[in-house]
C-alpha cells in the first residue's frame, strides 16, 4: 500500500517557481530521499503534504487520506520537522517538548527520553540560546518522540556534527526496520545514500528521476585518486588503461569510473599502488547526469 | 473545540503585557475617582475655561459635568480606555496567529492533530476572554472605589453601560486585529491594519472632537460607536452597540475563513 500518494501535483508560483505536475509514490517502510538543489521544490512539495498550502491542480494523500482537509487526522500518525527550525518563544528545551506532548494527547513519555539521551540532547536550556546543532537536534526528538507511523523530514542533519550524523542515520535505519514510512529531503546524496531505499530527484519544480538507490549508484560517476610508486608507472597507466583519465599528476592519476569497479580494481592488480583515494562525488556531478546542460541555471550548479 | 495546552502557552506569553495595562489603568482609575470634588467642580471648570476649548475637546475631556459619572465619563472613558487597553489587544492580536506565522512556530502547532480552526478558535477565545477580564477588572474596582469614596453619588445604570460600551468597541477593535493577524504572513503587514487602523481611529476621534469644523471626521471614525457622553444621558447608543457587536462578529468570522482557507508559508 502506498502510504504516500502525489498526484499531478502543481503549485504555480510564476516564474517558474513551485511544482509542476508532480507524480511519485512511497510504499509502506520505504525510507524516500527527495533530492534537489536549494529553490527546486522540496520545500513547497513538503508543505503541501503538511497541508499547508493548497494545490492549484492535483492532489497528495497520505495514509489514504486528504493532506489539505484531512490534516488533522494525519498528523495524529506524522511526525515533521521543519527545513526552518523556529520554536516558541522563551521556553525551554523540555517545556517545548513538554509543550508539543500535550498538543499531540501523548503520554508517554519513555521514547522522548531515549532520544534525548541518543542525541545528547541538552533540555535545560532556553530554545534562543541553544546552537543551530542543539535545535536541530531538538526538532529530531520532536519529530520521532510519538513514535510516528509516517515521518517527513525536511533536510534533517543540517547543522549536526558527522557524529550525529551517523546517530541520525542509524536512527533512519532503526525506523526503517519497524516499518516506518520516511520522506526526507536533502542536497547532499551522501546523506540519502547512507539511508534512503529510492530517490526523488527534483529541479525547478519537475521531478527527472525517480530511482531505486542501488540503479542510481550503478549510474553514478566516482572519481579515484590513485598514488603509484613513481610517476613512469602513472603515465603507463594512464597510456594503457582504457579508463576516462581527468589527469596525471607526477605519480598521482586522476579518473572517473562510472558504475561498477570491477575492471579497475583487476587493471590495479598489475602495479603497485601506494594509495586509493575516492573523491566524494557530490550531488552536483548526480545532477549534471539528470539535468544536462538543457538551461544556462543548470550549468551553474 | 480549543486547546487547552495551546491556551495555557497563549496565557503564558501575553500575561506580562497583561499586567503592566491594568497595573497602569488602576492607576488612573482612582486619581481620577479621587479628584472628583463636587464642590470645586466649579474652580475646575473654570480652570479648564483658560485653556484653549479645542485641546481640552480633543483629549475627550468635552463635557465636564457636575456628576461623578459624567466626570468618570470624561476623563477615563474619553480618552485612556481607548488608548491603554488598545495597546495590550493589538500586541494580543498580532501574536495569537500572525507572529507564529511570520516565525514559523505555527508549523508545530500544526504539525500535531490540531485543525487550523481550532487553533484559531482557541487563540481567539484567549483574545476575548482576556479583554472581557480587563474591562471587568476596571467595572469592578471603579465602583468599589466610587462607593467607598462618594457613596451613593454613582449612577451605577450609567458607569456599567460605559463599560459594556467599551467592551463591545473592544470586541470591534480585536476583531480588526485578529483579522489582520490571520490574513497576512508577517508580523508587519498584521500590524500595519491590526495597529494601523485602530490607532488612525483614535486619532480621527480625537480631530473630529476638536470643534464643528472637524467634526464631519467622526464618520471616518468606528470609535463613533462608542460615545460617552451619549451612553450617559441615555440617548440613543443601542443601535451603536449593535453596530458594534456586529463588527466584531463580521471580523472574527473573515479571520477564522481566511485563516482556514489561505496557504501557509511555513
Amino acid at each position: 500500500m502506498s502510504i504516500i500518494e502525489i498526484n499531478g501535483l502543481t503549485k504555480d508560483y510564476g516564474d517558474h517557481k513551485g511544482v509542476f505536475n508532480l507524480t511519485f509514490s512511497i510504499e509502506e517502510g520505504q525510507v524516500f530521499g527527495y533530492l534537489g538543489p536549494n529553490g527546486a521544490g522540496k520545500t513547497t512539495t513538503i508543505r503541501h503534504l503538511m497541508g499547508f498550502l493548497t494545490p492549484d491542480k492535483g492532489e497528495a494523500h497520505i495514509l489514504g487520506l486528504d493532506c489539505r482537509s484531512r490534516s488533522a487526522d494525519i498528523m495524529k500518525r506524522l511526525g515533521y520537522l521543519p527545513g526552518e527550525i523556529a520554536f516558541f518563544d522563551g521556553m525551554k528545551g523540555m517545556e517545548f517538548l513538554e509543550f508539543m506532548a500535550k498538543m499531540r494527547g501523548m503520554t508517554d513519555t519513555s521514547l522522548r527520553d531515549k532520544l534525548i539521551n541518543l542525541f545528547e540532547l541538552d533540555t535545560k536550556g532556553r530554545i534562543r540560546k541553544m546552537s543551530k546543532g542543539m535545535k536541530q537536534k531538538l526538532g529530531i526528538v520532536c519529530a520521532f518522540m510519538h513514535d510516528p507511523q509516517v515521518l517527513i523530514l525536511d533536510e534533517p542533519t543540517s547543522g549536526l556534527d558527522p557524529l550525529m550524523q551517523k546517530t541520525f542515520a542509524d536512527l533512519i535505519v532503526e525506523e526503517k526496520n519497524k516499518g516506518k514510512t520516511i520522506l526526507m529531503s536533502s542536497h547532499s546524496f551522501e546523506e540519502v545514500e547512507r539511508t534512503c531505499d529510492r530517490v526523488g530527484i527534483i529541479r525547478h519544480g519537475e521531478l527527472v528521476a525517480t530511482q531505486d538507490i542501488h540503479d542510481l549508484r550503478l549510474k553514478r560517476r566516482k572519481v579515484y585518486l590513485i598514488t603509484f610508486d613513481n610517476s613512469s608507472t602513472a603515465t603507463r597507466f594512464a597510456e594503457s588503461s582504457g579508463f576516462d583519465i581527468i589527469e596525471v599528476n607526477e605519480n598521482i592519476v586522476k579518473l572517473s569510473i562510472l558504475g561498477n569497479v570491477t575492471e579497475f580494481i583487476k587493471t590495479l592488480h598489475n602495479y603497485t599502488v601506494l594509495d586509493l583515494n575516492t573523491e566524494t562525488s557530490n550531488l552536483e556531478d548526480i545532477f549534471m547526469h539528470y539535468y544536462g546542460d538543457k538551461t544556462p541555471s543548470a550549468a551553474n550548479m | 473545540m480549543f486547546s487547552k495546552p495551546l491556551l495555557k502557552a497563549t496565557i503564558k506569553q501575553n500575561y506580562i503585557v497583561f499586567l503592566i495595562i491594568i497595573a497602569t489603568l488602576m492607576l488612573y482609575l482612582p486619581i481620577i475617582i479621587y479628584m472628583y470634588d463636587p464642590s470645586t467642580q466649579d474652580s475646575l471648570n473654570k480652570v479648564l475655561e483658560t485653556l484653549p476649548q479645542g485641546m481640552i475637546a480633543a483629549m475627550g475631556f468635552s463635557n465636564i459635568g457636575a456628576d461623578l459619572i459624567d466626570f468618570i465619563g470624561s476623563y477615563f472613558y474619553g480618552f485612556l480606555i481607548l488608548l491603554l487597553p488598545m495597546i495590550y489587544t493589538i500586541i494580543a492580536c498580532n501574536r495569537c496567529i500572525a507572529s507564529h506565522v511570520d516565525k514559523g512556530s505555527m508549523a508545530y502547532l500544526l504539525s500535531t492533530p490540531n485543525k487550523r480552526s481550532k487553533v484559531a478558535r482557541t487563540q481567539s477565545l484567549f483574545i476575548i476572554v482576556s479583554i472581557t477580564l480587563m474591562i471587568a477588572i476596571v467595572t469592578i474596582v471603579g465602583l468599589v472605589l466610587s462607593n467607598a469614596t462618594f457613596p451613593g453619588l454613582l449612577n451605577v445604570k450609567a458607569f456599567l453601560l460605559l463599560n459594556l460600551g467599551s467592551l463591545l468597541l473592544y470586541y470591534a477593535v480585536t476583531g480588526i486585529g485578529f483579522f489582520a493577524s490571520c490574513l497576512f504572513n508577517d508580523t508587519k503587514n498584521s500590524l500595519m491594519i491590526g495597529a494601523g487602523l485602530p490607532v488612525a481611529f483614535l486619532i480621527i476621534q480625537m480631530i473630529s472632537d476638536v470643534g464643528e469644523k472637524t467634526e464631519f471626521y467622526k464618520y471616518f471614525t468606528m470609535f463613533t460607536l462608542f460615545d460617552a457622553d451619549k451612553i450617559i444621558s441615555g440617548e440613543g447608543f443601542i443601535v451603536q452597540f449593535i453596530a458594534l457587536l456586529a463588527i466584531a462578529i463580521v471580523m472574527y468570522g473573515l479571520g477564522f475563513y481566511v485563516f482556514e482557507k489561505r496557504d501557509l508559508p511555513l
